[in-house]
């Protein structure tokens, strides 16, 4: 049942925080319909959180059993660069998809990631995000019909010019 | 109408047999998409069929839910981020078979395995349906309850080196499945006062979170390592191999179409219940669990396959779903003026005999489609990983938005993609999050009903499970794998062997 790896930089702090959180979940779920009856509301989340806080009080000793790793850091192999910058670039993107739209919010998204990631110049990486943006597109918004936000972009407009090409009405 | 001419009409008839081929095509690239859920696209397509005549809306639905629940096998073992969780088992030996190059051989060996287990719950559906059906019905709440607790507990014993992380994920995920308003009474649970957390927590966005957004997170340390080049020599597989694992194979599908037939479990739980049975049976693999095994690829593609054919048991013999998917189609079903249940088959035998063919003929393309493909598909792995991981986010984002078109579940799904990144890197497994979550209504409502029944009495509810054979199984089995993974399972069998 228990794990001999060493302890990870910031394990301790994560299992505390489970600790906590759990202890909290408990006081919530108390609250539901405290211990009012067997089939009450709250008598499944009170089971689970009080599990919940008996397997982290567990977790947190065989924690501190362990000794630290000592080769390993924590802005290196927990929270190295690149996992901070995607996830402040999905945080973006969810914040920019209303005001801006799915096609330019994806493009700059795409864009940025790849030349991030992939090191590779402007042109090229811009060049692969039009090209797998044109193919979400088609695929989610034409074939599967999903609603994204047009934001900027006159999106209407344009699937009824095209439209209108093929039907022989376009300008 | 008689059977034979009722099986015959997607055959003879050219549009329904290119609907199933093409909603089975569909389906194994639906569910290869990590964030796109064969329900979502089962559900979006009866807006589509709304209009049509049932049985090109039924063809095009089967053929998306057979090809899309084979179809998560894929990302499963090319990129260890399971399509559906019914793949969530595929990945554990999956992926390391990609891993030393083997992904063709891999995806060769589950197609056709995938083709047996579906082919079993197809015979099963057919054969067995009325009889099956009955055995479910008599199951007890306090049956549901065990089986969920079961679950939850096989997930938490085999997906990770802790029972106790294990059990702590499960607990989450079931408390994660209890936010919101309680279905019986009404009363707010773990809302803390929010209006967005009233509706509860979207299982899509939590999925696409734990298993998108955190995978996609973790492979950022080893981005620029050199994708492996994978051997695609051979695809299909070798009669000795197949022949081999036959048996396993007959007997995890058999798993997978009993659990299938159980409703409110599917093709997920069929899967890592089918895992589970493969690691305990299997004395001397070749290669150990977890580690690339034939035998875990066999056990959990043969059991979700089989569990299709099962699902639809309850659904058209008894009017209750199998699953998520099942439970569109029977309102599908519905929309067509149809009512499934006891009846349909003494009204409608064409029906069911059309059902049973139609999902036949989407295994078939299935078999077909997955052999030819595997070199096409096999190349997204060897494509830069720099490249391919801001596809895989943005499919993830684009993926959680499409649940409700709400903001909403992206935030979640990002929320949950964090969170499930750190459960990883400290050791928790994440498989018995999700399942904590599909099952927790089946958890609670059973719960109660239970103890309802029981007069509120723990201890007449513990009477009633030792006087019924069925839940006295279920309840001994969940005691022994607990124990199991306890070091008093070993002290007691070294005294023994001592």
């Amino acid at each position: 049942m228990q794990t001999t790896q060493p302890r990870r930089p910031g394990e301790l702090v994560f299992n505390i925080l489970m600790v906590l959180g759990s202890l909290f979940l408990l006081w919530s779920a108390y609250g539901i319909s405290e211990f009012e009856a067997l089939s009450a509301p709250g008598a499944v989340p009170m089971v689970t959180a009080a599990t919940m806080v008996i397997c982290a009080l567990v977790i947190l000793r065989d924690t501190l059993r362990r000794s630290p790793v000592t080769g390993e850091k924590l802005e290196r192999d927990i929270l190295p660069l690149p996992v901070v910058v995607t996830i402040a670039m999905i945080t973006a993107y969810a914040l920019l998809l209303k005001p801006l739209g799915f096609v330019p919010t994806s493009f700059l998204f795409l864009t940025v990631m790849i030349r991030y990631l992939a090191r590779c110049s402007l042109p090229r990486s811009v060049l692969l995000s039009v090209m797998i943006v044109a193919l979400i597109y088609l695929v989610f918004r034409l074939v599967f019909t999903v609603l994204m936000p047009a934001g900027i972009v006159p999106e209407a407009e344009i699937i009824a010019w095209v439209k209108g090409l093929f039907t022989g009405k376009g300008n | 109408m008689d059977v034979l001419q009722s099986l015959l009409i997607p055959i003879l008839n050219p549009e329904l047999l290119g609907l199933i081929a093409l909603g089975t095509f569909a389906g194994i690239y639906v569910g290869a998409i990590p964030g796109l859920s064969v329900t979502m696209a089962v559900s979006i397509l009866i807006s589509f069929t709304f209009s049509w005549e049932v049985y090109p809306a039924l063809a095009l639905m089967i053929g998306i839910y057979m090809g899309g629940v084979y179809g998560g096998s894929r990302t499963a073992i090319l990129l260890n981020i399971p399509g559906a969780p019914a793949a969530i088992a595929t990945a554990l030996d999956g992926y390391p078979l990609a891993q030393k190059g083997l992904a063709g051989e891999a995806i060769g060996i589950v197609t056709v395995v995938s083709f047996i287990g579906g082919f079993i719950g197809i015979a099963t559906l057919a054969v067995f349906a009325p009889p099956l059906a009955d055995f479910a019905i008599r199951f007890q709440p306090r049956d549901y309850m065990l089986l969920a607790v079961l679950g939850i507990l096989l997930v938490g014993s085999l997906s990770g080196d802790s029972l106790v992380k294990g059990i702590f994920a499960g607990a989450l995920g079931i408390g994660l499945g209890s936010v919101g308003m309680d279905p019986l009474t009404y009363t707010e649970r773990f809302t803390f006062g929010t209006d967005a957390l009233r509706a509860g927590v979207s299982f899509v966005a939590v999925m696409i979170g734990m298993f998108g957004i955190s995978e996609g997170l973790m492979q950022l340390h080893t981005v620029n390592t050199p994708a492996v080049k994978q051997k695609i020599g051979r695809i299909i597989p070798s009669w000795s191999v197949v022949r081999k694992h036959l048996p396993l194979g007959l007997q995890t599908s058999s798993i997978g179409t009993v659990i299938g037939a159980l409703p409110g479990t599917g093709g997920d739980i069929a899967a890592l219940i089918a895992y589970d049975h493969a690691t305990r049976v299997t004395r001397n693999p070749e290669v150990p669990f977890g580690k690339g095994a034939i035998e875990g690829l066999v056990a959990p593609e043969t059991a979700n396959n089989a569990a299709v054919g099962g699902a639809f048991i309850p659904m058209l013999t008894l009017g209750i779903p199998g699953d998520a998917v099942t439970a569109i189609m029977l309102g599908a079903l519905f929309i067509h003026g149809l009512n499934p249940g006891p009846m349909l088959m003494v009204e409608q035998p064409d029906m069911f005999w059309f059902i049973v063919s139609a999902l036949g003929l989407a295994n078939v393309f299935m078999l077909i489609f997955g052999l030819t493909g595997i070199r096409v598909f096999v190349k997204i792995v060897e494509m830069p990983r720099s490249v391919l991981l801001p596809v895989i986010l943005l499919l993830s984002i684009v993926g959680a938005y499409a649940v409700s078109n709400s903001l909403g579940d992206v935030y979640w799904m990002l929320g949950f993609g964090i969170f499930g990144y750190f459960l990883k890197l400290y050791g928790y497994p994440l498989g018995p999050v999700i399942l904590g979550v599909i099952l927790s209504r089946l958890l609670d409502d059973n719960w109660r009903r239970a103890i309802i029944s029981d007069q509120e009495s723990l201890w007449m509810l513990l009477k009633g499970t030792v006087a019924s054979p069925l839940s006295l199984v279920l309840f001994v089995t969940v005691i022994l794998i607990f124990v199991s993974k306890t070091p008093l399972w070993g002290m007691i069998f070294r005294k023994k062997a001592g």
